[in-house]
């Protein structure tokens, strides 16, 4: 009792950081995704898939941005929406103009998720009811689209169907499997096949194609010990993922998901590029390397950044001859978005340049290109969403 | 002097009450400086955790335990998750494990790369993270789940008397 009308009192004397405790409760309600993702359609529209608390939206920009359409609605009623940081709503235009959109829900508050797919074949007017991209309902997170050179659409995710019969079997199953799946319009896919098991579970997949069928998938994997660095494998048909290689060493032993996952680029001449995050022991901070081709071992880590600049969120882009590179980094005050271009396959880059910043909340920076331009796209708290040009030389 | 002692006094107990009242306090900008000088001069153990974060659920009920073993430990809870969780659920949480009744904060504030900068420019955000900071506020800093020998080791030594 004592102790309680001290509280009181405390309380009373305190009455300003009491009131300012009761408004500054933690947002009510679940995590709401804040994030924007881009896709040119072969006309030069610029979609955007957006989430919104509880659903999924799409619209378009006929001036780069500029100005927007109403969205219109894929989810038809609310859903709980993935929020994980690395994870994000996609689109993707196949050659027709046909839009395909993914995104995941939460299937309960232990993570576990569920992939969707829609199709819009009416220029965005409306969207096929969302399909599961796969009939497995154990969780998927980390659905990723994207259209190869021959329009075929291909979907690639993180899956957790293979934890339970290993665990039944007295195996231990760190992480989850790199799933995919093929589909001739992105409204349904076919058969789900299991690429390889023991990636990290809450990172974001870098997807390129190296030709027609030939998807090559770069995430966080988990090799022995519990280390969680990059590797990428390259398909060799559309049902023949080939051998795992790491593209490097950092020995970032962490029992917990970063939630940072890579970006991968292939250029013309059939390189490979990969930007990445770790905090290993052989090193920390963000890094940039490239394999000459499928078949080559990846060259050594560049690093972009400081750490202690918090660099983050590479994104990786080959258009024409010019492979393009953005980063987050923060400066005490604001977050840049830093950028780097290369006219030889990567080899040399140019000096980095500052191409946005923002004093506020932001989404990672996206990367998109069309008729041989590159724009920065990114959803910021402060100035909303921005298409960037970027001048071809710095 | 001692009117400002009383103050502060009465202003510790006030976080100590809300505390127990309530989910966690809110962590925005600033609120780190605010945190070390509420705790300046006093060896203080900040755990970062978070709802997102398997480790960190396993590792709090020990710290649960320790508290409940160890007096002398002034613990501060931090949950950091990289988006705002709802505040009901890591009080929650924090209660199961034993520490509902600690000093507590959760990240409020999306602008995530900014709290984390104010609290250890190098600090990536993964967790679970202890941050030990003793009576002259020399920081100690156990990455991933903390070894609690190592944070017993430390408490004693905050309780030998300094030369």
């Amino acid at each position: 009792m004592r102790k309680l009308l001290i509280c009181l009192a405390a309380l009373l004397a305190g009455g300003t950081a009491a009131a300012q405790h009761q408004h500054g409760k933690p947002g009510a309600g679940a995590p709401e995704p804040f994030t924007a993702a881009p896709a040119f359609g072969p006309d030069g529209t610029l979609w955007l898939v957006r989430p919104t608390v509880d659903r999924i939206v799409v619209t378009h920009s006929r001036d780069l941005g500029k100005t927007f359409s109403q969205p219109v609605a894929v989810t038809p009623e609310p859903m709980n929406l993935d929020w994980g940081p690395d994870a994000r709503a996609r689109i993707a235009v196949d050659p027709k103009g046909g839009l395909v959109v993914t995104f995941a829900i939460f299937q309960d508050k232990r993570f576990n998720g569920r992939a969707f797919s829609a199709r819009s074949s009416d220029n965005g007017a409306s969207f096929t009811r969302p399909q599961p991209i796969t009939a497995d309902t154990t969780s998927q997170r980390f659905e990723t689209v994207a259209i190869d050179p021959a329009g075929r659409v291909f979907a690639a995710w993180l899956d957790k169907r293979n934890v339970a019969p290993a665990v039944a079997a007295g195996r231990a199953y760190p992480g989850a499997a790199l799933a995919y799946a093929w589909s001739d319009d992105g409204a349904a896919f076919g058969k789900t096949s299991i690429a390889l098991d023991n990636t990290c579970e809450c990172c974001r997949l870098g997807i390129a194609f190296a030709g027609p069928g030939r998807p090559v998938i770069a995430f966080r994997n988990i090799f022995d010990g519990s280390i969680r660095d990059h590797a990428v494998v390259a398909f060799k048909d559309t049902a023949t993922p080939g051998p795992l290689r790491r593209v490097s060493v950092d020995d970032w032993k962490i029992e917990a998901c970063p939630h940072q996952g890579p970006s991968l680029a292939i250029a013309p001449d059939g390189s490979e590029h990969v930007a990445w995050f770790t905090d290993g022991a052989a090193r920390k901070g963000l890094f940039y390397a490239r394999a000459d081709s499928a078949d080559a071992a990846f060259g050594p880590p560049r690093a972009l950044s400081s750490p202690d600049r918090q660099p983050a969120r590479p994104y990786l882009l080959a258009d024409g001859q010019a492979l393009h590179l953005v980063w987050k980094e923060f400066d005490g005050t604001r977050t840049q978005v830093r950028w780097q271009v290369s006219h030889d396959s990567g080899r040399t880059w140019s000096a980095t340049r500052t191409v946005a910043d923002t004093d506020d909340a932001s989404d990672h920076p996206l990367l998109v290109a069309h008729a041989g331009h590159a724009y920065l796209s990114w959803l910021t708290k402060t100035q909303g969403y921005r298409l960037i040009p970027l001048e071809d030389q710095p | 002097m001692r009117r400002a002692i009383l103050l502060a006094l009465l202003l510790g107990l006030a976080s100590l009450c809300r505390a127990e009242a309530a989910g966690p306090l809110s962590f925005e900008r600033g609120s780190w400086a605010t945190l070390r000088a509420a705790h300046a001069g006093q060896p203080t153990v900040v755990h970062f955790w978070g709802l997102t974060c398997g480790p960190c659920l396993v590792e709090l009920p020990h710290w649960g335990k320790l508290l409940a073993e160890r007096p002398d430990l002034r613990l501060v809870l931090i949950a950091a998750d990289p988006l705002p969780q709802e505040p009901e659920r890591v009080a929650a949480t924090l209660a199961q494990a034993g520490l509902g009744g600690s000093e507590s904060f959760s990240f409020t504030d999306r602008f995530y790369e900014r709290l984390r900068y104010e609290i250890d420019p190098a600090w990536a955000g993964e967790l679970p993270r202890t941050v030990m900071i003793d009576a002259d506020g020399k920081i100690t800093v156990l990455p991933g789940v903390a070894d609690l020998a190592q944070v017993r080791a430390w408490l004693d030594a905050q309780a030998k008397p300094r030369l």
